[in-house]
């Protein structure tokens, strides 16, 4: 890696328990690792519980981290994704059984309303995805790792995590086309 | 950058450049440019499929659980309160000592000069004590 850490500064900081770096760290990693979570999940309070687990590893972490071998959001991402992955190891039921909660049309303006609609179809059809495709989705495109970051945190070549990304978005593309999905923007 | 590497490129990461592989950007846009038609009709597959992920958020997180979070974390100890406490205790020693010498000028005084501090207001009660006595020692 010839590229500095850009965490790294911060990450000593919190090594020396310095109060306002624990708290730049939290506002800069929390609100990540939980949209990492709560994708891989589809279940809110779950992903605060890894979110929450995986910052107690942070904490002990800190004072040992040594640049160079990971980047920082790289390992937290590990962290993050083996906690999720026990989660979904620990569930029987398919959580695309899961429905999400219907909207009330009257509770919401029409804008507001789409966009509920809109976001919950992505969910449950995110959710619907074997459990690699969706990791290689959330990985690359929600949390903009690059390919080759994705790849090795997945431990998979840069070609098998394409593979991976297409079968993705044909899935997506065939769940969502009973929704009004075109080719039109949305 | 071949037709096929093109197509793979966006069927895997979608119709932005933005998300294509660094190294392969510029060579994947100088072929989209070269082959309009054939390119448009591929990124516009991918863009409705884009702008459908787009549409899906997380909320932030609230701000007791961020709170909750951050008073998990080991917090030192501040290094103000602990000079508080420093001057303290000094100021306390201080008060201590100065309260010692002072007694300890008052007994010597006392021991060597035979008498009591000026200006005491009982001094007509000791005296009537030991006037007698005092007169004896001197015709010793």
């Amino acid at each position: 890696m010839s590229e500095r850490d850009p965490d790294a500064e911060l990450v000593a900081r919190v090594g020396e328990q310095d109060p306002a770096a624990v708290r730049t760290l939290v506002s800069r990693k929390l609100p990540r690792l939980l949209a990492l979570a709560t994708r891989m999940l589809g279940d809110r309070m779950e992903a605060e519980d890894v979110a929450q687990e995986a910052f107690v590893r942070i904490w002990k972490q800190a004072p040992h981290w040594k640049e160079g071998e990971a980047r920082f959001d790289t390992w937290i991402h590990r962290v993050a994704l083996n906690l999720c992955y026990d989660r979904l190891r620990g569930r029987r039921e398919d959580p695309v059984a899961e429905l999400p909660d219907e909207a009330d049309p009257q509770a919401l303006p029409d804008m507001q309303l789409e966009a509920r609609v809109r976001d919950e179809r992505v969910r449950t059809a995110l959710a619907a995805l074997p459990v690699r495709q969706r990791e290689a989705l959330v990985l690359n495109y929600y949390q903009e790792l690059s390919n080759i970051e994705a790849a090795a945190l997945m431990g998979i070549t840069v070609d098998a995590l394409e593979s991976l990304l297409a079968r993705a978005r044909r899935n997506l593309r065939a769940q969502l086309a009973g929704s009004g999905f075109s080719k039109d923007m949305p | 950058m071949t037709p096929e590497r093109f197509r793979t490129i966006v069927d895997a990461y979608g119709a932005d450049p933005r998300r294509w592989p660094d190294k392969e950007r510029a060579a994947a846009e100088a072929w989209a440019d070269l082959h309009r038609v054939e390119a448009n009709g591929l990124l516009a597959e991918s863009a409705g499929l884009d702008a459908w992920l787009a549409s899906h958020t997380v909320a932030a997180p609230e701000r007791a659980f961020v709170e909750r979070i951050v008073a998990a974390a080991p917090a030192r100890r501040p290094v103000k309160h602990r000079g508080r406490l420093w001057w303290q205790g000094a100021a306390f020693a201080g008060i201590g000592l100065a309260g010692g010498l002072a007694g300890a000028f008052a007994v010597s005084f006392f021991v060597l000069t035979g008498t009591p501090p000026q200006g005491h207001e009982s001094s007509s009660y000791m005296t009537s004590s030991f006037d007698g006595s005092t007169a004896d020692w001197s015709g010793e």
